[in-house]
């Protein structure tokens, strides 16, 4: 009875505290319906106001953006001080404002407001092409400057032309049907251009298409040449042709697929009957292409293997040590500081040595020096909140002594390192690295700094050869610094950045420098880490994004040509030998993708990969989980690490796979060695 | 809030035995806690893994709870390079949204004025320059401001009113008072007095403040004085530092009990929390369970401190329970690794 009492009296109590708040009021503003001019500022009032129509005032109201503080949010800025807000780009952005009322209740209300583009002060219509050539589609350009100056991109215009010897649809495609002078009008915001195009008749009597090929494997890019000739016979110069393909897989079940460029290179990307036409107007002429199998495909060997069977595992390192032997350090991952050092002189019989802990709940790579002498591991999530660095005398790695901690500058956790020539480089709270000269080992010394110098710059990791430190900057892509090559006056207390390349997803986590043996060219290799779904500890890991080839054969222009993707698996680390890739793609293992001759196109779906080894164990960390963490070519093994489940080592075969055992109903299709 | 106060005014009066629920952060395992204590024993009722990048260290720092008990937000210190903060429900403990922050986003807290939160950026690892405070709008989880504050800032604690936020500036030395509704700083205060220290111009605070808790009833802060060892008083009214009290090493995170009854400290170089009862002189220094205690929150009954003890690489973080009265640690659990931020949710009957 005293219980009942005592809930009907927290009841009443909690039904009259509510009903304070419990009016039901909303945000009335100005802000409603309100469009603006870009340029503009407007000062908005707020109040609330309750079902009968009571005003009553807020407190203060707060107006705010919502996309938030950053650069997307500048399109219209609040100032507090003149409790205005600005309009500065065109859209539809919207506009928080928040009532406090009287007694403290918030009350909010998002107020869409539509910004205007300013009135257009000029319209420019560009013909992209030299010359335009009876038959073809005329290749143009619109662009609109406005009163603000701000320009807009292939906006939409009204096009028309008295002209017959043109045809414009409705969808702006503009044809060249005939020779002769033509005028293409156009119209946007009351504004009116005109462009002058002089339709040229076809020169061509005879056109030939010439080929690299006519035989080619998956992923072998074939470079055609289209020569047209004259009534005479000469030859004709500087004539825009268009490449086109068709083709028909041999696999029924399959497309005829390839990417073809505009300079006349074209990649296959399956096996089949291909034809590669090159058109100017009405001329075209065309050439069968048969593409065969790449035929790269061998067995891979599972040869030995270190469980790490109580701990994740992170990065490790293979390397011959001063007695000749050969031993990897492995890291380790969300444990107890603990590096693990094994003696690998048998790939097939991996023995764990040695171990080092330290204060870190992470040690996330590890790297030892050219002469097999120093190693350096990472430290990160330590008791002191210092981490820094940790250097190891490994000369006997079944006794590995600690030389020295250094922490100056790397507080914030040294996620990777690199060694290059006694200096070491080590990231410093994933914004910049230090260099830091490790001639005597007791006693490291930092010698230089390189971070990009962008606000919210960030870094994930560095990789030095030949004197070149390539570092993966995230959204600021790969950085090509000069600390001892020569070529931009570097050195290693005076990083000189002499070349970058980024790209849109902004993913870019780790670089590999890769000259083509068989090419000549020189490409980065950028890598990306994306857990698109998060981390969900029950269930395997969703990862995503690819390996982007860079040619940088140019520095001041390098081209993105080709990307390695492994449907549903996402990349991680890598190492290229010998134009073969050995990539860690987490759940889908290391794959081994033979990456001679040009690259262009999906490298993937060219048939290129060798093989790959799954490489989750039964009594892993988490038993059969694959999920690889790196890879390394060492001594014709690959070695690699799994976070699941520690080292191992395998091998590339002679053998080509043995479908002895192969479904039966699978369609084997032709290859050529 | 109304209904913690209610629940209060009745746990007094009537013997119920009382059901506390808090989440706890281990900031190098990625992962939150929700942790049950009945009065004997405390139980990790779940582990949630926080964070969206698996091979990641993301760093949850910082926890608080809404007014409504509704939602839980955590801030993760590590980005590309920007930290962040998660709203998570407390039905379910699964995301709900989230926004960018500034570098190295560590405590925060909702003002009950405003419902905003103020989240300050510590920028822990960073250059020594003035950082923020990022105010969000919990309910579209949209970050409407940073307003500059010192180097290194620390220990988001929002006035009994909900008018203004406190911080302090570990390496500057200094307590911010932001004004929770211009968004502005409102006063500064200098906490080095008689202890300045430059190195080659730059200011280093030897204070090293890294906490200020603002009294439930009377117009003062309690600020810990992580580098000199000391809880330092300020009177907001007169805005001046009314008294300085010895510690043991290294105070790092302050709560007061909601009846201004007690102040408790972690000693994070001891291994030790101070409880203080406020009118009394002498503090009783209590051991933890491990090393390097970390966060502390007090039951809004006043009867218990839950401590989070970070412990040192492989180990197990901890929360040790402190019974207030008793002034002893009754009941601990584990928890991840380098457990740091706490936050209350509840009491149930």
């Amino acid at each position: 009875m005293k219980k009942t009492l005592l809930n009907l009296i927290i009841s009443a109590l909690i039904l009259t505290t509510t009903s304070m708040y419990s009016q039901e009021l909303i945000v009335k503003s100005n802000l409603e319906n309100l469009t603006m001019r870009v340029g503009e500022t407007f000062k908005p009032t707020s109040f609330a106001e309750d079902l009968e129509g009571q005003k009553t005032m807020c407190q203060a109201v707060i107006y705010y953006n919502k996309k938030g503080v950053f650069s997307t949010a500048k399109a219209v800025t609040v100032d507090r001080d003149k409790g205005t807000i600005r309009a500065n780009e065109p859209g539809t952005h919207e506009i928080v404002a928040l009532c406090i009322g009287q007694e403290g209740q918030r009350l909010s209300r998002t107020f869409p407001v539509q910004v205007d583009f300013p009135k257009a002060k000029e319209i420019k219509i560009t013909l992209t092409s030299a010359k335009v050539y009876e038959g073809s589609y005329i290749p143009l350009e619109f662009e609109v400057v406005d009163e603000m100056n701000f320009t807009r991109k292939n906006e939409f215009f009204q096009l028309s032309s008295g002209s017959e010897n043109i045809q414009i649809d409705a969808f702006n495609n503009v044809k060249a049907v005939s020779p002769g002078k033509a005028i293409l009008s156009a119209s946007f915001d009351d504004i009116s251009t005109t462009l002058t195009i002089d339709v040229l008749s076809n020169p061509i009597n005879k056109l030939e298409l010439k080929a690299s090929l006519d035989v080619s494997r998956t992923g072998d890019v074939v470079n055609y040449e289209a020569v047209g000739y004259d009534i005479n016979g000469n030859q004709l110069e500087g004539l825009p042709f268009t490449y086109t393909f068709s083709g028909k897989a041999i696999d029924k079940s399959n497309n005829a697929s390839g990417l073809i460029m505009n300079d006349g290179r074209f990649v296959a990307d399956v096996i089949g009957d291909y034809m590669i036409s090159a058109s100017l107007g009405t001329s075209s002429a065309s050439r069968p292409l048969k593409v065969v199998g790449r035929g790269v495909e061998r067995e891979v060997l599972k040869v030995g293997k270190g469980v790490v069977s109580d701990k994740h595992t992170s990065d490790f390192w293979v390397f011959e040590g001063v007695d000749g032997r050969d031993y990897a350090v492995t890291g380790t991952w969300g444990a107890d500081g603990t590096s693990f050092f094994w003696d690998v002189t048998d790939p097939a019989n991996i023995k764990k040595i040695d171990s080092v802990k330290v204060d870190a709940r992470t040690v996330n790579d590890v790297k030892v020096s050219q002469d097999g002498r120093i190693s350096v591991i990472g430290r990160e999530g330590a008791s002191d909140r210092k981490n820094g660095i940790i250097i190891l005398d490994v000369s006997n790695p079944y006794d590995v002594k600690i030389l020295s901690e250094y922490t100056k500058n790397l507080t914030g956790g040294v996620h990777n390192v690199f060694i290059d020539n006694d200096h070491v480089y080590a990231l410093s709270g994933s914004q910049r690295y230090f260099v830091i000269n490790i001639e005597d080992p007791k006693n490291p010394v930092e010698v230089g700094m390189f971070e990009v110098g962008k606000e919210g710059q960030s870094i994930h990791d560095v990789w030095i050869e030949d004197g070149i430190a390539y570092s993966s900057n995230w959204r600021d892509g790969v950085y090509l610094v000069d600390v001892g090559n020569g070529i931009a006056d570097g050195s290693p207390s005076n990083p000189v950045a002499f070349a970058n390349y980024d790209y849109a997803t902004g993913a870019h986590h780790a670089t590999f420098p890769f000259k083509s043996k068989s090419t000549g060219k020189f490409y980065t290799v950028l890598g990306d880490e994306i857990f698109p779904d998060g981390v969900d500890e029950n269930n395997p890991n969703i990862t995503a994004g690819f390996l982007h080839f860079v040619d940088f054969s140019d520095l001041d222009n390098p081209v993105e040509v080709a990307k390695y993707e492994l449907p549903g698996q996402g990349s991680h680390n890598y190492w290229i030998e010998d134009d073969v890739l050995y990539v860690a793609m987490y759940g889908g293992g290391v794959r081994i993708v033979d990456i001679s001759g040009d690259l262009l196109g999906d490298l993937y779906r060219q048939g290129r990969e060798i093989g790959y080894i799954m490489t989750g164990t039964s009594n892993g960390y988490i038993p059969n989980a694959t999920m690889a963490w790196g890879a390394q070519l060492y001594k014709g093994y690959v070695f690699y690490s799994d976070w699941n489940n520690g080292l191992g080592s395998s091998k590339v075969s002679e053998l080509k796979p043995d479908n002895s055992k192969a479904n039966q109903y699978i369609n084997k299709t032709p290859i050529i060695d | 809030m109304n209904k913690f106060i209610i629940l209060s005014i009745f746990s007094v009066t009537f013997s119920y035995s009382q059901e506390y629920y808090f989440y706890a952060a281990a900031e190098s395992d990625d992962t939150v806690s929700l942790i049950n204590f009945d009065g004997e024993t405390a139980v990790e009722l779940e582990r949630i893994p926080v964070g969206s990048m698996k091979t990641e260290i993301e760093g949850p720092h910082g926890l608080t709870v809404d007014p409504s008990g509704d939602y839980w937000y955590l801030s993760l210190a590590h980005g590309n390079p920007y930290g962040s903060l998660v709203k998570f429900s407390t039905e379910t403990n699964r995301p709900i949204d989230k926004t960018t922050l500034g570098l190295f986003p560590a405590s925060m807290q909702i003002s009950s004025l405003t419902g905003l939160l103020y989240c300050v950026n510590f920028n822990l690892h960073g250059a020594m320059k003035p950082s923020s405070v990022s105010v969000v709008d919990p309910e579209t989880m949209t970050e409407i401001k940073q307003i500059q504050t010192g180097v290194m800032p620390h220990g988001s604690r929002i006035s009994p009113n909900g008018r203004y936020q406190y911080s302090v500036a570990m390496m500057s030395g200094e307590l911010f008072e932001v004004d929770a509704l211009t968004l502005e700083v409102n006063r500064t205060l200098s906490l080095d007095e008689n202890h300045s220290m430059s190195h080659g111009g730059m200011h280093h605070s030897p204070v090293k403040p890294t906490w200020v808790m603002p009294h439930p009833t009377e117009p003062k802060v309690y600020i810990a004085g992580n580098g000199s060892d000391e809880i330092i008083e300020v009177n907001t009214a007169l805005w001046e530092i009314t008294n300085r009290i010895n510690t043991g090493k290294g105070p790092y995170n302050i709560d007061i009990s909601a009846d201004g009854k007690f102040l408790v400290a972690t000693l994070k170089s001891d291994a030790k929390t101070l409880v203080w009862e406020l009118d009394k002189k002498n503090p009783s220094i209590i051991s933890n369970n491990s090393t390097v205690p970390h966060g502390v929150v007090i039951s809004p009954d006043s009867k218990y401190a839950f401590v989070t003890v970070e412990g040192v690489g492989g180990d197990p973080g901890l929360v040790d329970v402190i019974d207030l009265e008793k002034a002893k640690v009754v009941s601990s659990v584990n928890i991840g690794k380098q457990a740091g931020g706490i936050a209350f949710w509840k009491i149930e009957e």
